[in-house]
């Protein structure tokens, strides 16, 4: 029997074990049993830390160094903000981005609050179908409502009159792109604030005499709070971090995000790029903070006593209802719409007969179908590989003996690709991998560095995901497999991913169309043999190829819907499958 | 069930446990012979579920030292320990069929699957769920999960089985039930037992020996009857049961002075200087008609509370309120009310004195 070891008995002799210790630091003993069997966790979670540090932290490092260095490398202090200071950078630029996002923060938590307000407080029929169309615009790259407003308010445009002579290219045409595709994020933040509604706080409002609108201002608007503000930093940094928006339809109407691209691309001005990715990363990094602090004032209001909210049937007011979703409603419809059937026209607006011309990719440029079987590559290897790095990791910090420093540092660097902006990532990816002394620079120009990227870009919201299905968990899940002799990894194969496999397919899901669709990181990246397709879209579109690159983006988000019907059905396999133990006797 | 687990013996010595610069647990000594059914009982944030978890090896201590049987299980992480445990949201897992929960830690040591059958059936009959083998935890009611958490702790003949506030999450009919239920199981398997309570009542009534716990320190060790009749320190008085508490100064020998009384203890004083503390339990004061004894009081408010009367009585002389239990029938004699005149003695085989 191990009891009988010595080494056991020298440290049992040791005076601290025998009597009773007055001090608080822990003994060598404690010490040594603190790290028996946890080592291995500690050394994995740490090795999920150096791999973030590598993909987030080291390439935003060389970003900022390459900010304050001159072409030729030396240290040149504030001299490249300065001179990007005095070329009018600053009052163009920057003070557009700010006013633009602002102004469509408003217009979109608005429209989504509205929205948001009529499918959990009335009792309009087919909300579940609203819901779906409502989210669409997420499946699309943001490029497709830029080219759909072109077909619709551009020079040669069906409904240009209805701008009474004012251009689309330029802010008004930012302004609704960007409206369009934020909404579905707005709205899902709002609609997850408002679900949970705790019908007492209604029924105590009625019995206190609150007339409708009294209780829609002290007791609907004070429980969505937290979300409007939530949905409203979410916004504001979707649209000043956007590139493609302003890049197909802002003209000439200079942003941040196509500042950078200018200086990089266009004048491979690195340093310049690298300066104008700084002033783009300190309103997003504001608005990221900002954001975390109202997050963690934010406490469940809904408890385990509180009782859903049920809307009566009131007739006026499921009119109301319908009449805020009918513009947003109108809005997707038409753009899309347009998107889908200005692909098929042959020559618009020429020759209006509808063909599949546009879907000869091989014959423009930009990659043609290559791009497409590049990005879906890409996009499935950014689902496996993110899928599981997020998964493992979130297990790790939450299901394992972990110190609080560990945990502290790899949860910062989790959400910090959060306050990222992509074209940001991009950049400092190229300053970072293609740098000639970097061991692994071989990887540069390859889809893996894209897959790398875009799991990175979007590692934050999955984790939280994760991290959210994982605490759900009974906390004793692991304790109870010790005293059944299980380890922690039988725990994890036989109860917690089981467990866990809807929020699984959500992070698989949410990062295979993000990858599909995305383009401000990976514009950056791509090499002569790793073009893709969201890129192909932008590239039609600069070349006057816009009816393919319209085909293009509507290829992408055909792909995204089937992508999202495939994850639905497994989703309703896995719920059928497990309702017995989800939802008990029903 | 016939065959009888030999539970084992578990020793606590000198354990203590810092969080920080905080003292959760203060040279804990305490012995648990085998087949005990010890509680141990406190409010919250006395430290008594840490305990727990370090003897599960949940928990660390700071130092100290832990046996079972003639095992140092000190060092050993949980896996390597030998025991079963329920927590309080007793952690089932909820993909799982009762048959295959219970069958968790049977297939963890990689018992043959005939094997683990009949012992699941064994355990299955023992708990009395045999027709709800099939069913997931979450198409039982919270009894019937509490049993299964029990079942699958106890699947691997644990030495030691462990209960973590197991009642709590229960209806209060239920949790009677299963009171008793749990201790005859115990007493029927013979397997030490260590639980942990918040509820005295629960505590009293299931346990040998009751650990009363306050601030990281053992109060009292003592059977239900020791700790209720005997109350070795103010709090444990003050904690179990209701309890009058008194303020007196020390006069020579065992005679102590309250107000104008003088009252003979037949207990020996804690202490000969500074002001001491009687402490008598509602029951034990005896009521007599106005003029009959040895205190005046007025009653200030009667409860009706079923079996007996609670009665809030205010001692003239000393300005203190004392509650008094009285069964029905000695208050109609006394003519109970609201403003009424009564007497009253205080035993003194039934005061128990603390140092203030």
């Amino acid at each position: 029997m191990s009891e009988s070891d010595p080494s056991k008995f020298s440290m049992i002799d040791s005076p601290a074990l025998s009597k009773p210790t007055t001090h608080n630091r822990p003994t060598l003993a404690e010490l040594r049993r603190r790290l028996a069997g946890r080592w291995v966790f500690a050394l994995l979670l740490a090795t999920g830390c150096g791999i973030l540090i590598l993909l987030v932290l080291a390439p935003l490092y060389t970003l900022l160094s390459k900010s304050v260095e001159n072409k030729a490398g030396d240290f040149v202090g504030l001299e490249n903000f300065a001179h990007y200071l005095s070329t009018g950078g600053i009052e163009s630029a920057f003070f557009n981005s700010l006013w633009v996002a602002g102004l469509s923060t408003v217009i979109v938590v608005s429209l989504a609050f509205m929205a948001a307000w009529a499918l959990t407080r009335t009792r309009l029929p087919i909300t579940g179908w609203i819901r779906g169309v409502l989210i669409l615009p997420i499946l699309a790259p943001s490029l497709l409502p830029a080219i759909s407003l072109v077909y619709l308010f551009g020079n040669q445009g069906v409904l240009k009159s209805w701008l009474f002579g004012a251009e689309i290219y330029g802010p008004i045409g930012i302004i609704m792109g960007s409206c369009f595709w934020t909404f579905p994020h707005a709205l899902m933040i709002l609609l997850t604030a408002m679900d949970n509604a705790d019908g007492r706080h209604y029924e105590a409002a009625t019995a206190l005499k609150a007339s409708p609108w009294r209780t829609f201002w002290t007791v609907t608007v004070p429980g969505a709070r937290y979300g409007l503000v939530s949905a409203g930093f979410v916004v504001f940094t979707l649209v000043i971090t956007d590139f493609g928006v302003p890049k197909v339809i802002g003209g000439q109407f200079d942003v941040l995000a196509t500042d950078i691209y200018k200086q990089v691309i266009g004048q491979q001005k690195f340093e310049m790029g690298a300066v104008v990715s700084v002033l783009l990363l300190l309103p997003a990094m504001l608005a990221f903070i900002a954001d975390r602090y109202v997050q963690r004032k934010q406490s469940a209001s809904f408890t385990a006593r509180s009782v859903p909210y049920r809307p009566r049937q009131d007739r006026k007011r499921d009119a109301l209802g319908a009449l805020m979703l009918t513009p947003t409603l109108v809005f997707i419809f038409a753009i899309i719409g347009m998107a889908i059937y200005a692909s098929f026209v042959t020559f618009w607006p020429y020759n209006l007969d509808l063909s599949l011309n546009n879907y000869q990719f091989g014959r423009m440029d930009g990659g043609g179908w290559g791009a497409y079987t590049n990005s879906l590559q890409m996009a499935l290897g950014t689902m496996v590989v993110g899928t599981v790095l997020v998964f493992f990791n979130a297990w790790l910090m939450e299901r394992t003996p972990q110190s609080r420093l560990l945990t502290g540092v790899f949860q910062f660097l989790s959400l910090l690709p959060l306050a990222v902006p992509g074209l940001v990532l991009g950049l400092s990816y190229i300053f970072f991998f293609n740098h000639p002394d970097n061991p692994i620079n071989g990887i540069y120009g390859t889809l893996f560095i894209l897959i790398l990227c875009t799991v990175t870009h979007f590692y934050a919201v999955s984790h939280l995901t994760a991290v959210t299905a994982l605490k759900q968990l009974d906390q004793e899940f692991e304790a109870v497999g010790e005293s059944l002799n299980a380890s922690r990894w039988r725990v994890l194969f036989t109860v917690t991913l089981p467990l866990c496999l809807p929020a699984i397919l959500d992070v698989a899901l949410y990062l295979f169309v993000n990858a599909m669709t995305t383009v401000s990181a990976v514009v950056f990246l791509y090499g002569h043999d790793s073009q893709l397709a969201s890129v192909a879209v932008l590239n039609m579109d600069e070349a006057g190829d816009i009816a393919p690159a319209a085909a293009m983006a509507i290829l992408i988000t055909a792909t995204c819907a089937v992508a999202k019907l495939i994850q639905g059905v497994l989703r309703f396999w896995v719920d059928r499958s497990t309702r017995a133990w989800r939802q008990g006797t029903e | 069930m016939n065959q009888k687990t030999q539970g084992s013996r578990l020793e606590i010595q000198s354990v203590n446990k810092f969080f920080g610069d905080f003292c959760a647990l203060k040279d804990i000594n305490l012995t648990i012979e085998p087949g005990e059914l010890v509680c141990f009982l406190g409010p919250s944030g006395c430290g008594k579920t840490t305990l727990l978890r370090i003897i599960a090896g949940l928990e660390h201590q700071s130092g100290g030292l832990l046996h079972q049987g003639e095992t140092d299980i000190s060092l050993k992480p949980p896996r390597e320990r030998d025991f079963g445990i329920v927590f309080q949201s007793y952690a089932l897992f909820p993909n799982m069929t009762v048959t295959d929960n219970i069958a968790y830690g049977l297939r963890s040591i990689g018992m043959p699957k005939a094997q683990v059958r009949n012992r699941v059936d064994e355990l299955l009959a023992l708990v009395g769920l045999e027709d709800q083998a099939s069913k997931y935890p979450a198409q039982l009611s919270g009894g019937q999960q509490q049993r299964v958490a029990l079942a699958r702790a106890l699947a691997p003949s644990p030495g030691l089985l462990l209960l973590d506030e197991p009642l709590s999450a229960l209806d209060a009919k239920v949790r009677q039930h299963l009171r008793g239920e749990i201790r005859s199981l115990q007493r029927q398997l013979g397997v030490t037992t260590v639980m942990v309570t918040h509820d005295q009542e629960e505590a009293l009534a299931m346990a040998d020996r009751v650990v009363v716990m306050n601030n990281g320190v053992i109060e009292q060790v003592g059977t239900p009857l020791d700790i209720y009749q005997q109350p070795a320190s103010a709090f444990v008085a003050s904690f179990i049961g209701a309890m009058n508490f008194i303020d007196s100064a020390p006069l020579n020998g065992q005679r102590v002075k309250v107000g104008n009384h003088e009252l003979d203890l037949i207990r020996p004083l804690p202490t000969a200087e500074g002001c001491i503390q009687l402490a008598i339990r509602p029951e034990d004061v005896h009521l007599l008609p106005s003029g009959d004894g040895e205190w005046e009081g007025e009653v200030r408010a009667l409860d009706y509370l079923g079996a007996f009367i609670r009665t809030l009585i205010r001692l003239s002389d000393i300005e203190l309120d004392l509650v008094v239990d009285v069964d029905p029938r000695s208050a109609r004699r006394l003519d109970l009310r609201v403003g009424s005149c009564v007497c009253l003695n205080l035993p003194s085989d039934a005061l128990h004195c603390f140092a203030a």
